[in-house]
């Protein structure tokens, strides 16, 4: 067996070699092998909600113009001149008709077609001698959407990101589709922390574990009620398609009852109901499962909780969707957006986006303690000793691979893929079994 | 700078005054307290003294760090519109600051070395003898560890200085904290500025 499929290897079996979080070597292959070919997200049709809006969202070093053209269709354009390879568009939000180079002139349509080239006929012959015709920005090699969520892929064969997504779509709807309307996206807050990107999505995808250790501060000032250790363990975890998270259980009740106790409103539960699947409903009826953390492979995540926001027992949820941006193999641009339902109550939206300032993205009290948690790992994992370390991510399972837990069966857990209660690593194995499979394969 | 809270979506409790005519003489008493004040509050938030920061703040502060975005010259926007890193009220700042208090706020334990470096100080009247708005620049080192890189964040701020009721003192109603970066540079804001 080569290094590297003996790495591979480990890492199938929860072994994880401590220098994957902090190698230049396995980010080089990671460039290639998985930002390469996966479906990475890169914002919201609401972020671009009118004719000729923008912002420009990068896939690892390659900047984009997320733009709706006239016509009404978002595209994402490779942010680069065709004549020398200026950028063409320097900021990262507004509402242009054309982006003009800012180097010798040429101009583009929102849509990227070619326009305006200064002293065509006496430079290139007018239209005989350069026909602007044809003539358009590089549009990304794939870009698909789901539940307005924009994807880009840099493979031009990339499967339907509704093939890609698989099962985990069915979990997508609780975070963006409350209501037939969607999502709103606001944000993103950007921040660069010194930590491998696969930390922050092996955490939201599975990590249950750390909550009552890492986050013990937050219930003890009052924000949280339920991140101790035994409200966890009751929560179930689950694994379908390209994607897993987390959920916790909630008290006996209906429907109603629950999606109240974690804060909705009445209006907004009455419209959940007229845009859930049975099996969606049944998840948190039925079941008494709520999302919470979760993770896309290679690098989204999303968490939805329900803090107290101000000295009162009333509890607000929230929805922030993030990616872990590789800069390096020891640094990481967290982009971190707030979303809330498009058709929810005004005073809601508020105090939902309160309860995610004070919660998660750059200044969220849980999230400061997470972030300190994976610098320190990284910058470890970057020694000599760290090469000699397998880490031990195997919770769950036996010493011959058997599991602690069943399966839920379905009549417990209505929702498609693997779901387990109790305490587990399975769903940072199945990422990480993910990110072997894209490394290990040649094309 | 104007005030940036009216167009934060939870800054509507915030004070409304602004400020009136150019800046105050260097000299004049007014300048020289409310330079005082802001002096004393870094020190205060270079040694983490959060419950005792917490006492100069009013009951109806309005403390807002927006998103700064690069934007087009023409556009006539800097900041995301809708959102903010702080947008907070008293009560999320003494939660801020009781979760510090805590044994269990695992990022500052060990604790940042912090230096608030305070300057470009100005201080203009409003129609209201009792309050004060004051600008300043503020640069902050932020250490970590042994080894590890430092961070730095730059930053305007405008200040609302309300006088303490019967007394002679200040507490600050009000803050907007201009950040010089769009993509921060630091672990996390588990600071104040
Ligand atoms: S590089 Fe864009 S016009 Fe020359
Ligand atoms: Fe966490």
């Amino acid at each position: 067996m080569t290094d590297q499929a003996r790495l591979f290897s480990e890492v199938r079996r929860g072994m994880i070699p401590a220098h994957i979080y902090n190698d230049e070597e396995i980010f080089r292959l990671e460039r290639e092998q998985v930002f390469g070919r996966a479906w990475v997200f890169v914002g919201h049709e609401s972020e671009v909600p009118q004719p000729g809006d923008y912002v420009v969202r990068r896939v690892l070093a390659d900047s984009f113009i997320v733009a709706r053209g006239e016509d009404g269709r978002v595209r994402a354009l490779f942010n680069m001149c065709l004549h020398r390879g200026m950028q063409v568009c320097r900021a990262e939000m507004g509402n242009a008709s054309h982006f003009r180079c800012p180097y010798h002139g040429w101009s583009y349509r929102n849509d990227g077609r070619l326009v305006g080239l200064p002293f065509h006929r006496d430079a290139y012959g007018g239209e005989a001698g350069f026909p602007r015709k044809g003539q358009t920005l590089l549009p990304a090699p794939s870009l698909d959407t789901y539940n307005g969520l924009i994807f880009l892929s840099l493979d031009p064969d990339a499967p339907p990101l509704h093939d890609y997504l698989g099962d985990f779509a069915f979990y997508l709807d609780y975070y963006t589709r409350q209501s037939p309307g969607g999502i709103e996206l606001r944000g993103p807050q950007r921040w660069r922390i010194r930590a491998n990107w696969k930390i922050g999505a092996e955490n939201f995808a599975g990590d249950m574990y750390h909550t009552p250790q890492t986050h013990t501060s937050v219930v003890e000032i009052g924000l949280f009620r339920e991140p101790k250790a035994e409200k966890r363990k009751d929560g179930a975890t689950y694994w379908a398609g390209n994607g897993g998270g987390t959920t916790y259980k909630l008290p006996p009740g209906t429907l109603e009852e629950r999606l109240r106790y974690v804060g909705y409103p009445d209006v907004m539960i009455e419209t959940m109901k007229q845009t859930w699947s049975t099996a969606q409903l049944d998840v948190v009826g039925r079941d008494g499962f709520m999302v919470s953390a979760a993770s896309v492979f290679p690098n989204l995540s999303l968490v939805h909780n329900w803090p107290r926001v101000a000295d009162s027992e009333e509890v607000l949820p929230f929805i922030s969707i993030r990616t872990w941006q590789p800069i390096g193999p020891d640094e990481t641009e967290v982009l971190s957006w707030f979303a809330v339902d498009a058709q929810a109550p005004e005073r809601f939206k508020a105090l939902s986006y309160k309860a995610y300032l004070m919660c998660f993205g750059s200044t969220g009290m849980f999230e400061q303690d997470d972030v300190e948690n994976w610098v320190s790992l990284t910058s470890t994992a970057g020694g000599a000793m760290a090469r000699r370390l397998l880490l031990n991510s195997r919770m769950g399972l036996l010493e011959d691979d058997t599991e602690v837990v069943a399966p839920l069966p379905r009549e417990r857990f209505a929702g498609p893929g693997v779901a387990r209660v109790g305490y587990g690593e399975y769903n940072q194995r199945h990422l990480l079994e993910r990110w072997a499979d894209h490394l290990e394969a040649r094309a | 700078m104007s005030a940036h809270s009216a167009p934060s979506r939870l800054g509507g409790h915030a004070s409304p005054i602004q400020r009136s005519g150019g800046s105050l003489p260097f000299s004049d008493e007014r300048h020289l307290q409310a330079h005082r004040w802001l002096v004393d509050e870094a020190y205060l938030l270079d040694a983490q003294r959060y419950d005792a920061w917490l006492e100069l703040l009013t009951a109806d502060i309005h403390y807002l760090m927006p998103v700064r975005v690069t934007t087009a010259l023409g556009a006539g926007y800097d900041c995301a519109p809708g959102m903010a890193h702080f947008d907070e009220d008293k009560y999320s700042l003494s939660r801020r600051a009781a979760r510090f208090c805590t044994q269990h706020a695992w990022t500052e334990d060990p604790p940042s070395r912090l230096r608030h470096h305070l300057t470009n100080v100005r201080t203009f009247a409003t129609a209201d003898p009792d309050h004060l708005v004051v600008d300043s620049g503020v640069l902050l080192y932020r250490s970590r560890g042994d080894v590890r890189e430092p961070a730095l964040i730059s930053a305007g701020r405008e200040d609302l200085l309300r006088r303490m009721p019967g007394g002679t003192g200040w507490l600050l109603a009000r803050r907007t904290i201009l950040v010089d970066d769009a993509v921060l540079r630091t672990q996390n804001l588990a600071i104040f500025l």
